[in-house]
């Protein structure tokens, strides 16, 4: 099969959400916790798990994260949107087990996470640090970790055929993040409660896609879309492009325009910082195939 | 007989043109001088507001713009020429002489994007203003479209022997640049030929 429809074939199953609004979820615990077991925590200069993982970026970007949580950004041309977008909740609502977590990475190679233990491949521990020409993750060796580990250990069928990391795998289906397997993460590794409607290959109906969204946004939680990229970041003014979702990224508002009964405008945070742009219903509907909400316990 | 081969000529020049490439480099020498101005007006007026430019259409007559603030980046788009892009630039304080005049050259360059893309050598940062171009011939439904991307780097910069960009004097891989390897136009200009304009 010729690689461009094996890419479409696989695309077809790939899914990706997107940014999630956050009101009334109540924090587990709060920046200065982290910041305070981060600046108490003894930790080697070289670690024998992570060669290529220098250790005052590492806590240079553990402290970026902290303090700026929505700053968090996946890397150029990477497929780890998923995890990015998933990190948009320990890191506004509990930056503290996050802290511990990849402070107990550093230095012990393995962490747990709500019962979940992850055990880095030796492919992992190579890796890490040393992702270069993807923006502003080239120097930061935490959130490359952080991903790694993450598409290391939660597997679905997107990922069949590329099972074990390569160089150059975080740009391959090897990172890919389907609908369910997104909403599996959040799941089990926060321990949130996940409603969800849409799939990887057919777009939910909504009555009323406004009035949905608006109700979703009024309650408490984070708000994820999964979203076809291709037409909302548009990179090629192709004619024919595929009908799949590819990206994940948080709801923060929707409002209509005055005097425009179809279009809106929405608020949206991915790439590492929120976006307002003004679409039309009809456009959302074309590029939407799922929407979750998450709750936190 | 004749109509014949007229349709068999009428295919070859569709096949032999939609497989023809720009000569990019030839195209920078011939456009050299609009295309150094844009660019300088481009890295003032970024580092003063950041913004990037946007044509959405094979017509080259609407234009997007992405506003970036501190908390928000807003994505706007117009037709050219519409009262309200001014009204824009004025509410967010850009300075529209500069913007005016890069829709203008871009309009008449067909260029369909420009961007200042931030990359690092060892931990310091860089930026390169990246402007991609899309002429118009050459343009057929059924052919995925090809762009040609200048990216203008602040200072010179160092090549292999076939002329591809390198990370360093002493780093002597091949730096990529979203994705794409590059070739040398000059010390400071690649350029590459890629599927996708951003």
């Amino acid at each position: 099969m010729p690689r461009n429809s094996l890419l479409l074939v696989l695309s077809l199953l790939i899914i990706r959400p997107s940014l999630a609004r956050t009101t009334g979820d109540p924090p587990a615990s709060n920046r200065a916790q982290a910041l305070e077991l981060l600046d108490h925590t003894v930790l080697p200069d070289t670690s024998a798990f992570w060669p290529n993982v220098r250790l005052p970026l590492f806590i240079a970007n553990l402290k970026v994260n902290l303090n700026f949580p929505q700053k968090i950004y996946q890397g150029v041309n990477t497929n780890f949107c998923g995890y990015a977008a998933l990190s948009y909740l320990p890191l506004n609502f509990d930056p503290l087990a996050y802290t511990r977590f990849m402070l107990a990475l550093y230095k012990d190679g393995e962490a747990s996470w709500n019962g979940i233990h992850f055990r880095p491949s030796s492919e992992i521990h190579q890796a890490a640090g040393t992702l270069r020409f993807k923006g502003i993750l080239d120097i930061r060796p935490a959130d490359q970790i952080w991903f790694l580990v993450l598409a290391d250990h939660f597997r679905s069928y997107l990922n069949f055929f590329n099972r074990r990391f390569h160089p150059g795998s975080e740009d391959t289906f090897w990172a890919a993040v389907s609908y369910g397997k997104f909403n599996r993460m959040i799941r089990q590794l926060f321990g949130y409660k996940v409603t969800s409607k849409g799939s990887d290959l057919i777009r939910p109906h909504f009555d009323d896609l406004y009035d949905y969204l608006r109700t979703n946004l009024g309650s408490p939680g984070t708000t994820y879309l999964y979203v076809n990229n291709t037409y909302l970041h548009k990179k090629n003014h192709n004619k024919f492009k595929g009908s799949f979702p590819t990206h994940f990224i948080v709801l923060d508002d929707i409002r209509r325009i005055p005097g425009e009964e179809d279009r809106v405008d929405i608020i949206y945070w991915d790439y590492g910082g929120r976006t307002l742009r003004q679409v039309s219903l009809r456009f959302l509907k074309k590029i939407l195939f799922g929407v979750t909400h998450c709750t936190h316990p | 007989m004749i109509r014949t081969q007229t349709y068999y000529l009428l295919l070859m020049a569709i096949l032999l043109t939609s497989c023809r490439t720009l000569n990019i480099a030839g195209y920078y020498h011939r456009h050299g001088q609009s295309l150094d101005s844009m660019e300088t007006t481009f890295r003032t007026a970024y580092q003063e507001k950041p913004f990037s430019i946007q044509f959405t259409s094979r017509s080259f007559n609407r234009v997007s713009l992405e506003l970036i603030t501190d908390t928000l980046t807003y994505i706007y788009e117009y037709q050219v020429g519409e009262p309200r892009l001014q009204d824009t630039l004025k509410k967010f304080g850009y300075d529209t002489t500069a913007i005016n005049y890069l829709i203008r050259v871009m309009q008449t360059s067909e260029c369909t994007w420009i961007d200042n893309l931030d990359y690092y050598t060892d931990t310091a940062r860089h930026s390169v203003v990246y402007i991609s171009l899309w002429p118009r011939r050459f343009n057929f439904a059924f052919v995925n479209k090809k762009y040609y991307i200048l990216t203008y780097f602040q200072r010179p910069q160092y090549f292999d022997s076939e002329g591809r960009l390198l990370v360093g004097r002493r780093l002597r891989h091949i730096r990529k640049i979203n994705g794409d390897v590059y070739h040398r136009i000059n010390d400071r200009v690649c350029y590459t030929i890629s599927d996708r304009f951003r």
